[in-house]
């Protein structure tokens, strides 16, 4: 267990730059999610926690000691890799009791810490067992035994659970988690999925182009983002964006390019004035059908629990998300509003949140 | 011939102190110019060696040519029997390679395709060719050609070279059809077309990395084999280069300038096509043997 | 030539895996088969049961005859052939030169092959170039490569006349020498073959998850350790496949030799196929050259069984 701190950290291949300067601070025990579009860096920056990958630049330290200059072994991580990598000839006690048995541990601890680890993970079964010989989620599991099996300070995860099917990742996101708060080790997890960001984290930071866009808790995150970006990655479905002219003032509205208007209720705070764009949940978009702005619907798409809505408000799409059961259809004509002081404003040429 | 990282982890590259790092590409390249100069010396002074006289070639046969023997190499490349040689070699690899080809293909997509009594076994029958040498059965091999009255032709050459390769060459095509999905066949069916048809139409033209490579392995090994064309030509005109280059030896005994610019003339095409169409003839000759 | 084994087993199981299922195609639905059957399959069948399965044959029923090859074979003489042959000096070299080629290949050949694969697996400027060089040998024709080293070795004009000059020391003729030639020619069948192995390791290594290796680096282990325990594990498919490799080429060592010794001095250097060609080829003797046939496709069998018995076992 320890805080791991990563500062101004740059990673080069050849002249192309692939992260511009990341710091992030990660508490002692605490669960980080780092979440980004594909290609963003978020491996990169793992794996040169890990020590697989050289750091170009800035200063990577675990437990208060700079370990840029460190072998992995010298660092006292252990990884969780999206394919797994559990070695496929040897089985899975030996794959679990492999790095014991490179630090010349004997016989007996070996054979005891794996043991302790399978019953955490529910292994003890399939410890004579190839890989080849395990299910999807069990491999999974064995990759995570391997890695408490060392007793890690830190624990890095690079999209553990991207290979199983969705009811599979559903269970080891619990599981991961519950691992998590019964050895409270600190833990850099990787994904793409930001569902799974917001469900397991303690800390999220998303990234983008190998830069951090934001740092913090899920809800701060869902609530105040401090970008366009951050506001359209989290939250599905996605946040629309409207670009117009915000008028405040009484009856404060946002002006769109057509003309229109659409009052935006009592906002709670003072808005921006003039070209903005204008970001709205869809469960914050809701049907009005007094005073609201017309809309058409295009497509009702029922999920059982709820129903989404794209419909067409001034030339543009939007989508809305209803709990009720809805029996519109395409083409039918609604009445929509937004909910009060649920807008999010962003500067329509940097994105940021104004 | 990209991804070499494999073995080592870019985490090496890093973490071990800059002299230690040092030090092993030191001592990788070292060794790898010592092998190279082993494999390249020889190679280097034969074909230097065509440019000295007899001479020159006793008291220096590492170094440049004392004087440059252009007339060496003149003398062979105006002389008939080196054309006449390649040429043998070449309609000889020609033949093998396109009997090959068109042999093993058609069996190969019956094997893979077409379901009949005692396809598993005919399949085994061909693979039993790939376990033994030609050598075990050659004086057999050499009468039957005899009876046949194809002693001495090019036919006596192709026809055994085409069945010994029979065996690899079906494997290899058999297991690259057999990835040709069933939908397609089924879909061609319904089109109304047989199997003749779809082996024309669909199997053919998606197998050309499997034609290839099958294509390459039946002309390399026909273009420099020596047994078989050694015992079933007799007359020096018939003779692909591998044999004309050991007469051409027999007859020229230690006048080793010569010896080596014929050599050197006689691997050159070998050589300048190998570097020509470098990826695919290590893929052809590689794949071709893991693969099967 | 491979892994006509490893396709032998496999096939058989798939063969029974297929029996188990019912295949749409095998009811009367589907296009007619016999045009297929009746042009594709004959050419092939008839090639080579004539030129191969039928003169394998033939070489067993000729063993048991003396026979100069002209007329039919008429001398029943039993086993005598094989008596004879197993008496014969020369055969019994060609035996032990064939195994020290074998073991050579093996314990020299495939082990080189690997250390170079696995210098060339580094991602340095040059690696290409240098893997092309050391396969160049292994396309160069057999009779070629035998001649270059001819000359290398020849003690008047070659390059160890040069070398051994050099040092003031008087020229061995290395291919003369009846207690050096083999090893003389085994350092050519070395130099040939490396190459082609190698290319199966870089395959080999090629073909190894990378994640793997940068799990054992975060498990703790060290260069030797990861090849120890990661790579060498991993490649063992590709190490087998090299020695089988490696015994069958040493079964069929023939044109190599031919313009290195052909055999001699004095026998020293024969092999089992020069041995046949002298023996059964130049003299017409059919029945003895067919039991000599016979002995190496003995070989043959008794090495695949063992292969597969042994090697085998795990894949
Ligand atoms: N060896 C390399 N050489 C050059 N560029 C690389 C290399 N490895 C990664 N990159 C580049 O670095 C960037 C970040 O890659 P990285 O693997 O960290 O993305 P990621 O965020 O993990 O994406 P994903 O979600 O798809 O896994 C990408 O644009 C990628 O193309
Ligand atoms: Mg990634």
């Amino acid at each position: 267990m320890a805080p791991v701190s990563i500062k101004d950290v740059r990673k080069y291949y050849g002249a192309l730059e692939v992260l511009h300067g990341v710091s992030i601070d990660i508490a002692d025990g605490e669960f980080v999610v780092l979440v980004g579009p594909s290609g963003c860096g978020k491996s990169t920056l793992l794996r040169m926690i890990a020590g697989l990958e050289a750091i170009s630049g800035g200063t990577i330290s675990v437990d208060g000691e700079v370990v840029n200059d460190r072998a992995p072994k010298e660092r006292d991580i252990a990884m969780v890799f999206q394919s797994y990598a559990l070695y496929p000839h040897m089985t899975v006690a030996q794959n679990m009791g492999f790095s014991l048995k490179l630090r010349n541990a004997g016989k007996t601890e070996i054979e005891a810490a794996v043991a302790k680890a399978a019953k955490i993970l529910g292994l003890t079964e399939l410890l004579g067992r190839y890989p080849r010989e395990l299910s999807g989620g069990q491999r999974q599991r064995v990759a995570m035994g391997r890695a408490i099996v060392r007793d890690p300070k830190v624990f890095l995860f690079d999209e553990p659970l991207s290979n199983l099917d969705a009811k599979l990742r559903v269970q080891m996101r619990t599981e991961v988690r519950e691992l998590h708060q019964r050895l409270g080790s600190t833990t850099v997890y990787v994904t793409h999925d930001q569902i799974e960001a917001m469900t397991m984290a303690d800390k999220i930071v998303v990234m983008n182009d190998g830069n951090v866009e934001q740092v913090g808790a899920p809800l701060e995150l869902y609530d105040r983002p401090a970008n366009a970006f951050v506001a359209g990655f989290l939250g599905s479905p996605a946040m629309n964006f409207i670009d117009g002219t915000a008028h405040r003032g009484d009856g404060a509205a946002l002006e769109l390019a057509g003309g229109a208007r659409i009052a935006l209720g009592d906002p709670g705070r003072t808005l921006p004035e003039g070209p903005v764009t204008f970001g709205i949940r869809p469960e914050d978009i809701v049907l009005d059908p007094e005073s609201g702005t017309t809309a058409r619907i295009s497509v009702v798409e029922p999920t059982g629990s709820e129903t989404h809505l794209v419909a067409h408000l001034a030339d543009r799409e939007i989508v809305l998300v209803a709990r009720d059961r809805l029996t519109y259809r395409p083409g039918d004509e609604i009445r929509v509003s937004f909910a009060s002081g649920r807008g999010h404003f962003f500067d329509p040429g940097t994105g940021a949140r104004l | 011939m990209t991804d070499t990282t494999a073995t080592l982890p870019p985490g090496n590259r890093n973490t071990s102190s800059p002299g230690s790092s040092f030090v092993r590409t030191l001592y990788t390249y070292a060794a790898l110019f010592l092998v190279a100069s082993i494999v390249l010396i020889p190679l280097v002074t034969t074909a230097l060696g065509g440019f000295k006289t007899l001479g020159d070639l006793r008291t220096n046969p590492f170094g440049l040519p004392a004087e440059w023997q252009w007339a060496n190499y003149l003398e062979i490349l105006f002389s008939e029997r080196y054309w006449r040689m390649l040429w043998n070699s070449l309609v000889i690899g020609f033949w093998t390679t396109f009997l090959t080809l068109a042999v093993a293909a058609m069996a190969a997509f019956t094997l893979a395709h077409v379901r009949f009594f005692g396809s598993g076994y005919l399949l085994n029958y061909f693979l039993l060719g790939l376990m033994f040498p030609v050598a075990t059965a050659i004086l057999p091999l050499f009468i039957r050609v005899r009876d046949l009255g194809l002693l001495d032709s090019y036919w006596g050459v192709v026809l055994p070279q085409v069945a010994f390769g029979l065996g690899m060459s079906i494997l290899l095509m058999r297991n690259f059809f057999r990835n040709v999905p069933n939908e397609l066949f089924d879909a061609a069916f319904v089109d109304g077309c047989g199997y003749i048809r779809f082996f024309w139409a669909v199997t053919l033209p998606l197998s050309r990395p499997i034609i290839a490579t099958v294509g390459i392995v039946a002309f390399v090994q026909s273009w420099n084999n020596y047994i078989i064309p050694l015992i079933m030509l007799t007359s020096e005109s018939n003779y692909p280069w591998p044999l004309g280059i050991m007469s051409y030896r027999g007859e020229y005994g230690t006048a080793w300038q010569m010896i080596l610019a014929f050599i050197t003339l006689t691997i050159l095409p070998t050589v300048i096509v190998f570097f020509a169409a470098q990826k695919h003839i290590i893929a052809g000759l590689t794949s071709g043997a893991v693969k099967g | 030539m491979t892994t006509a084994l490893q396709n032998w087993a496999s096939s058989a199981r798939r063969k029974i895996k297929e029996n188990a299922r019912p295949i749409r195609r095998e009811e009367p639905i589907g296009p007619a088969r016999w045009p297929v059957l009746v042009l594709f399959m004959p050419p092939a069948l008839l090639l080579f049961t004539i030129f191969v399965i039928l003169p394998i044959g033939e070489a067993a029923w000729y063993s048991v005859f003396n026979w100069n090859g002209y007329g039919r074979p008429e001398e029943f003489v039993g086993l005598r052939n094989f008596e004879v042959l197993f008496r014969n000096n020369a055969f019994r070299q060609a035996l032990q030169n064939t195994g020290l080629i074998m073991l050579v290949s093996i314990i020299i050949q495939v082990p080189l092959a690997l250390w170079l694969a696995m210098l060339l697996a580094r991602k340095i400027p040059g690696v290409v170039g240098f893997r092309l060089i050391f396969f160049l040998p292994y396309v160069l024709a057999d009779v070629a490569a035998g001649l270059i080293w001819r000359f290398v070795y020849d003690g008047d004009f070659g390059l160890f006349a040069a070398i051994f000059g050099f040092f003031g020391m008087e020229t061995p003729y290395v291919l003369a020498d009846r207690n050096v030639a083999i090893y003389a020619v085994l350092a050519v069948v070395v130099w040939k073959y490396f190459g082609f192995h190698m290319m199966l390791f870089i395959a080999g290594l090629q073909a190894i998850d990378k994640h793997l290796l940068e799990a054992a680096d975060i498990d703790g282990a060290s260069g030797w350790q990861k090849f120890r325990y990661v790579t060498l594990p991993l490649l063992g498919p590709t190490v087998r496949l090299s020695i089988f490799f490696a015994v069958i080429g040493s079964l069929q060592l023939f044109d190599v030799v031919m313009p290195l010794t052909g055999g001699g001095p004095s026998n020293s250097t024969e092999t089992l196929v020069t041995f046949l060609y002298s023996y059964g080829v130049m003299r017409m003797q059919v029945g003895f050259g067919s039991a000599a046939g016979v002995v190496l496709f003995v070989i043959c069998v008794v090495l695949a069984f063992t292969y597969k018995r042994v090697l085998m076992r795990n894949d």
